[in-house]
C-alpha cells in the first residue's frame, strides 16, 4: 500500500498549462470516478484551485500506479508528455503527506497564508466522500491535514499578515491611482476571490462597486452585502466607461472581456487609466487588452511578482510553520505505521486463537469426561498461555511501529507465522 | 561677498542632495530619499538667502544677468518640487530634478564672477517681471518633463510587470500625471505673462513688440508647443502615457533647438 501525490501548481506550471488541465477536469465528479476506475487505485482525492491541480491516490503498489496516474493526466490535459513532464511533480508516501499538509496550511500558496485553500481542500474531501473515493486512510489524512492547517493558522503569524492576491492587487492599484478613494470598481464574476478583493477595496475607500454575475440573483445578493450595484452579465460593457478597476473571476472557458471591448470605450473614458485584474483560471481578459495605452492588465501569474516582494518579512513565520508541518507529518507517520501493524496483530491473534480452538475440539471427546468446572479451568489455562506467548511479540510490534518504519518487522512476523 | 558664499554653499548642498537622491534609487529605501528631501529644503533656504542678499545688498533685481537668472531658474525648480512634495507623495521625483538643478547651478556659478548685466536695456521693473515669469514658467516645464520621464519609466515597469522595490519607490501614475498637468498649465500661464511683459519692454527699448530674433522665435515656439500640449490635454483628453511622452519629446526638442541656436545664431536677446 502506498500513497502518491501528483500535480502541478503555480510554481511549476504556467497558467496556460493549468487552464487546460482544469478545463477538462471541471465537469462535476468525473475525474474522481475516472480515477477510481484506474488500475490499483484504492482511494483518491482531487483538488483543483486557481493555482493548482493535485491528485492524491492510495494505490496498491508502486511503479505501475504512477504511470497510470500520469497517463490519466496526459489524457485529461491533452498535452504532449514532454510538455507535461516539465510541470508535474510526484511525491510518494511521507513526502506526499508533507506536501498535502503544506498545501492545506497555505504554505505552498501563491499568497502564503491565504485562507481560501483550506475551504477548497475541505470541498475536495467532501467530493471524495460523496463519490466513495475516500476510505479509512484518506479520511484520516484529510482530517489530519485540516488539523495541521488549524495549528499553523493559530500558532504562527502567517495568516495574520496574509497578503492575499487581492491585497497585492490593491497595492498595485495604489501604484497606478495613488489614492483609491472614490474609484469605481467592476467585479465580473461573484466568486469567493472577487468577494475578498471587494472587501479589501472597500477598506481603501473605493466609491462605487458594480457587480456582474452570470446568475443575476448572486450578483444582487453580493451587491446588497457591499452596497454595490448589480449589473446584468451581458451588459457590463455599459458601465465600463465609468469604471477604474475591473476584477474578473468567472469560470468562463473563453475571454469575457476582450481588447476590442476596452478599445471601444477608450474615447468615452477620455483615456482615463484603467486597471484590469484577472484572477480567473482560465483567464477572463484577453491579454492584448494590456497593451493598450493607459490600460494595465495583471493576471494571477503577474501578481506572483508583487507577492514575492512582500515575502521577506514572513520568512520567520514560515519557518515556524514548517516546524509544525514536520511535527504533524511525524505524528501521521506514527499512525500510518501503526495502521500497518494492526492487521498483523489481529491476524496473529486470530491464528493462535484458531489453533487453540482447533486443539480443544480435537480433544473434545476426552474433555467431555471432565466436569463442568474442570473444563472451564482447562479453557482458562490455554487462553492464558496463549496470551502470555502473544504478549511480547504484540507489544514489540506496536513499539517498533512507534519508533520507525515497522514494515520489515511486520514482514518477518508474517513470514514466521505464515499469516 | 556674502551672496556668493551663500550661493556656493547652496550649490554644494544641492550636489550632496543629488548624490543622496541617486543613492536612494540605488539602495531603494524611502528613508534615504527623505534625507535628500530635507537636504534640498536646506539648500533652498540657503539659496533663498543668497538671492535675497544679492537683491538687498547690491540693490538690484536678482534675476537680471545670466548668473542670476540661471540661479533663479534653479531656485524656482527646487521650490516647485518641494511644493509638490507637500501635496503628493512624489519623493523620488527629486532624484530626477536635483541633477538638473545642479547642472544649472554649475553653469550659473561659471558666470558668477562675470559682470552682471547692467546695460540700459535691462533697467526697469517690467524686465524683472519678464524674467521672473519666463524663468519660472520654463522651470515648471522642466519639472513637467521630469514627471513625464518618471511616468514613462513607471508605466514601462507596470506594463512589463517588473515588480520590485524600484516600483514601490516611485510615485503613482496618477500623481505623476497630475504633476505633469499642473506644471504644464502653470508654466504655460507664467510663460504667457513673461512673453507679454518682455514684449511690452521690447516696445519701450527696441521700439517694437517683436524683432524676429532667434531667441524670441524659440520662445514663441516653446509657447506654441506647450500650448498645443495643454490643448490636447484639456480638449482632446490626452492623459497618461501619451501626454507624458509628448511633454518629454517637446522638452528634448526645445533643448536641442536652444543649443543649436546658441551655436549658429546671433541674438540681440543675449542677456540670458
Amino acid at each position: 500500500m502506498r500513497l502518491f501525490l501528483i500535480g502541478m501548481s503555480h510554481k511549476t506550471a504556467p497558467i496556460e498549462m493549468r487552464e487546460r488541465l482544469q478545463l477538462l477536469c471541471s465537469e462535476g465528479n468525473q475525474p474522481l470516478t475516472e480515477l477510481m476506475r484506474l488500475d490499483g487505485v484504492r482511494e483518491t482525492l482531487y483538488l483543483a484551485t486557481c493555482n493548482r491541480v493535485e491528485i492524491i491516490a492510495r494505490a496498491q503498489d508502486d511503479g505501475q500506479a504512477v504511470d497510470v496516474l500520469k497517463s490519466f493526466i496526459y489524457r485529461q490535459g491533452n498535452l504532449s508528455i514532454a510538455e507535461m513532464e516539465k510541470c508535474l511533480y510526484i511525491h510518494r508516501d511521507l513526502e506526499a503527506v508533507r506536501h498535502l499538509f503544506r498545501v492545506t496550511s497555505s504554505l505552498d500558496s501563491m499568497v502564503m497564508g491565504e485562507p481560501q485553500i483550506l475551504g477548497q481542500m475541505k470541498e475536495a474531501y467532501r467530493m471524495a466522500v460523496e463519490c466513495g473515493a475516500a476510505g479509512v486512510f484518506l479520511n484520516r489524512l484529510s482530517h489530519h491535514a485540516f488539523q495541521t492547517a488549524k495549528r499553523v493558522r493559530t500558532e504562527t503569524g502567517i495568516a495574520g499578515n496574509a497578503v492575499s492576491v487581492s491585497y497585492a492587487a490593491v497595492e498595485l492599484a495604489k501604484k497606478i491611482f495613488g489614492d483609491l478613494k472614490g474609484k469605481v470598481i467592476l467585479l465580473i464574476g461573484a466568486g469567493e476571490m472577487s468577494e475578498l478583493a471587494a472587501r479589501h477595496l472597500l477598506r481603501q475607500g473605493v466609491g462605487k462597486i458594480f457587480i456582474a454575475n452570470r446568475t443575476y440573483a448572486r450578483a444582487e445578493a453580493m451587491a446588497a452585502e457591499f452596497q454595490g450595484t448589480p449589473v446584468a452579465f451581458d451588459r457590463f460593457c455599459e458601465v465600463l466607461p465609468e469604471v477604474d478597476i475591473v476584477i474578473t473571476s468567472t469560470g468562463a472557458p473563453g475571454y469575457v472581456l476582450t481588447a476590442e471591448m476596452v478599445t471601444a470605450v477608450l474615447r468615452r473614458r477620455r483615456n482615463r487609466l484603467l486597471f484590469l485584474i484577472d484572477i480567473a483560471v482560465p483567464r477572463d481578459i484577453e491579454p492584448a487588452a494590456g497593451e493598450i495605452d493607459n490600460v494595465y492588465l495583471y493576471n494571477i501569474d503577474h501578481l506572483q511578482g508583487v507577492v514575492d516582494a512582500n515575502k521577506e518579512g514572513r520568512r520567520a513565520e514560515a519557518m515556524k510553520a514548517e516546524a509544525i508541518i514536520t511535527e504533524e507529518v511525524e505524528a501521521f507517520e506514527r499512525w500510518f505505521n501503526a495502521l500497518a501493524v494492526v492487521p498483523t496483530i489481529v491476524a496473529l491473534r486470530e491464528k493462535v486463537e484458531r489453533i487453540v480452538k482447533g486443539e480443544l475440539e480435537k480433544s473434545a471427546s476426552w474433555l467431555e469426561k471432565l466436569g463442568e468446572e474442570e473444563r472451564n479451568r482447562v479453557e482458562t489455562l490455554t487462553t492464558s498461555i496463549m496470551n502470555k506467548i502473544l504478549h511480547e511479540p504484540m507489544t514489540g510490534l506496536k513499539e517498533e511501529s512507534r519508533e520507525k518504519d515497522a514494515l520489515p518487522f511486520v514482514a518477518a512476523v508474517r513470514r514466521l507465522f505464515r499469516l | 561677498m556674502i551672496g556668493i558664499v551663500l550661493f556656493k554653499t547652496a550649490l554644494t548642498v544641492y550636489l550632496v542632495c543629488a548624490v543622496v537622491y541617486a543613492a536612494s534609487l540605488w539602495v531603494r529605501r524611502v528613508l534615504t530619499a527623505r534625507v535628500a528631501t530635507w537636504l534640498m529644503l536646506a539648500a533652498l533656504v540657503i539659496h533663498t538667502f543668497s538671492l535675497a542678499s544679492r537683491w538687498f545688498i547690491m540693490g538690484m533685481s536678482p534675476v537680471i544677468g545670466l548668473h542670476d537668472s540661471l540661479s533663479f531658474f534653479a531656485w524656482a525648480m527646487a521650490a516647485t518640487y518641494l511644493a509638490l512634495q507637500l501635496r503628493t507623495k512624489t519623493r523620488v521625483l527629486g532624484a530626477f530634478i536635483s541633477p538638473v538643478i545642479c547642472l544649472i547651478m554649475v553653469v550659473a556659478s561659471v558666470e558668477l564672477g562675470g559682470d552682471v548685466g547692467s546695460s540700459d536695456a535691462l533697467q526697469g521693473s517690467l524686465v524683472t517681471f519678464h524674467v521672473i515669469f519666463s524663468v519660472t514658467g520654463e522651470a515648471l516645464f522642466v519639472v513637467a518633463s521630469c514627471a513625464g520621464l518618471m511616468y514613462l519609466i513607471q508605466d514601462d515597469m507596470l506594463k512589463k510587470k517588473k515588480e520590485g522595490s524600484l516600483i514601490r519607490l516611485f510615485p503613482s501614475l496618477r500623481d505623476l500625471d497630475k504633476i505633469n498637468h499642473l506644471c504644464l498649465s502653470w508654466g504655460f500661464t507664467l510663460l504667457t505673462f513673461g512673453i507679454l511683459a518682455g514684449s511690452g519692454w521690447a516696445r519701450i527699448v527696441w521700439g517694437s513688440h517683436w524683432q524676429w530674433d532667434p531667441k524670441q522665435i524659440w520662445t514663441l515656439l516653446a509657447w506654441g508647443l506647450y500650448g498645443f500640449l495643454l490643448h490636447q490635454r484639456l480638449v482632446v483628453g490626452w492623459q497618461g502615457r501619451k501626454a507624458a511622452l509628448w511633454s518629454l519629446i517637446v522638452f528634448v526638442f526645445l533643448i536641442a533647438l536652444l543649443i543649436f541656436g546658441k551655436i549658429f545664431f546671433q541674438t540681440i536677446h543675449s542677456f540670458v
